[in-house]
């Protein structure tokens, strides 16, 4: 189920990489993030943006975290359209995964080895 | 031959201490509790050293501005070395916390809880375990290397880790930004 959807507004980053962890750190199963808006393909490239240069590196780090996070299984990708070159890129929040593979005492001991 | 005060001497040397503790608290960015104590501090050693006065040499106002830079120095070494040991900020006991009905910090800490509940960190055994499956758990998303550079972090610093040839220093600082990105998207806070 979508519950929340969180807009923010247009014409600059909305999101930096940290908020964007946060955000999927705490969000509940069916929370949506725009986390951009715009054409990320265009605006990720130092022609094609509309972003400071600072920005958009961060813009950069933002898309790669969260194809990060879809890989992890955190969070689905979608986007939506607006209009020309006009996308909202949104991350679904996922019910986390509960597996446990390591243990701190597993991961001293090896360190102690 | 020691200086007899007159009452007009003793309110001077009240306004210089004064003038001086606000200094140091503003300075060194104490809390608001701590100014009367700075104050007396001062005020304290300005007395034990006003036998060393001597008109003849300057006046009062001179002697107690140097006497109180100094001492104020003093203390600013020590509030920092306190820093140093306990964290960047000060942390006092008479400190009044927010939400708790105008208490002060001395009075919800028991002597028991050690520094720790000082510091603002939780004491409650419950608290405690919850933390320690947090931290199972977030290790357990983590990939081995980096539950290793994890595990190598609780005893020893980057430098020392770059120093045994575990990785260069900024190596080791970009993965440990990494690390903290990746816990904090799997909902691990740092403490």
């Amino acid at each position: 189920m979508t519950s929340t959807i969180t807009r923010l507004p247009t014409g600059r980053l909305r999101v930096r990489e940290i908020d964007l962890c946060g955000w999927i750190g705490q969000a509940m199963p069916g929370d949506i993030l725009e986390y951009h808006r715009g054409f990320l393909a265009l605006d990720v490239t130092p022609q094609g943006t509309r972003l400071a240069e600072r920005d958009r590196a961060e813009l950069c780090r933002v898309a790669r975290r969260a194809w990060w996070a879809s890989e992890q299984r955190l969070v689905h990708l979608v986007q939506r359209r607006h209009g020309l070159d006009d996308y909202s890129y949104l991350a679904i929040a996922r019910p986390k995964p509960t597996s446990v593979p390591a243990t701190l005492a597993s991961l001293l001991l090896e360190e102690v080895a | 031959m020691p200086h007899a005060i007159s009452a007009s001497d003793l309110q001077l040397l009240l306004l210089e201490a004064d003038g001086a503790a606000r200094r140091l608290a503003r300075r060194m960015r104490l809390p608001r509790v701590e100014l009367d104590d700075v104050r007396q501090d001062l005020l304290v050693d300005l007395i034990a050293r006003l036998p060393a006065f001597d008109p003849q040499r300057g006046s009062l106002g001179a002697f107690a501005g140097v006497v109180l830079r100094n001492h104020a120095t003093r203390i600013a070494a020590k509030i920092r070395r306190e820093r140093e040991m306990v964290g960047p900020t000060p942390v006092s006991l008479d400190e009044v916390l927010p939400g708790r009905d105008g208490a002060a910090r001395g009075e919800l800490i028991a002597e028991a809880d050690g520094l720790s509940a000082w510091l603002g960190q939780p004491v409650d055994g419950f608290t405690e375990v919850e933390q320690r499956l947090d931290v199972e758990r977030g290790l357990g998303t983590l990939d081995r290397r980096d539950g290793a550079l994890c595990a190598a972090l609780s005893h020893a610093t980057i430098e020392s880790l770059a120093a045994q040839g575990r990785g260069s220093r900024s190596g080791l600082y970009r993965r440990l930004k990494e690390i903290r990105l990746a816990l904090t998207a799997h909902g691990q806070r740092a403490v």
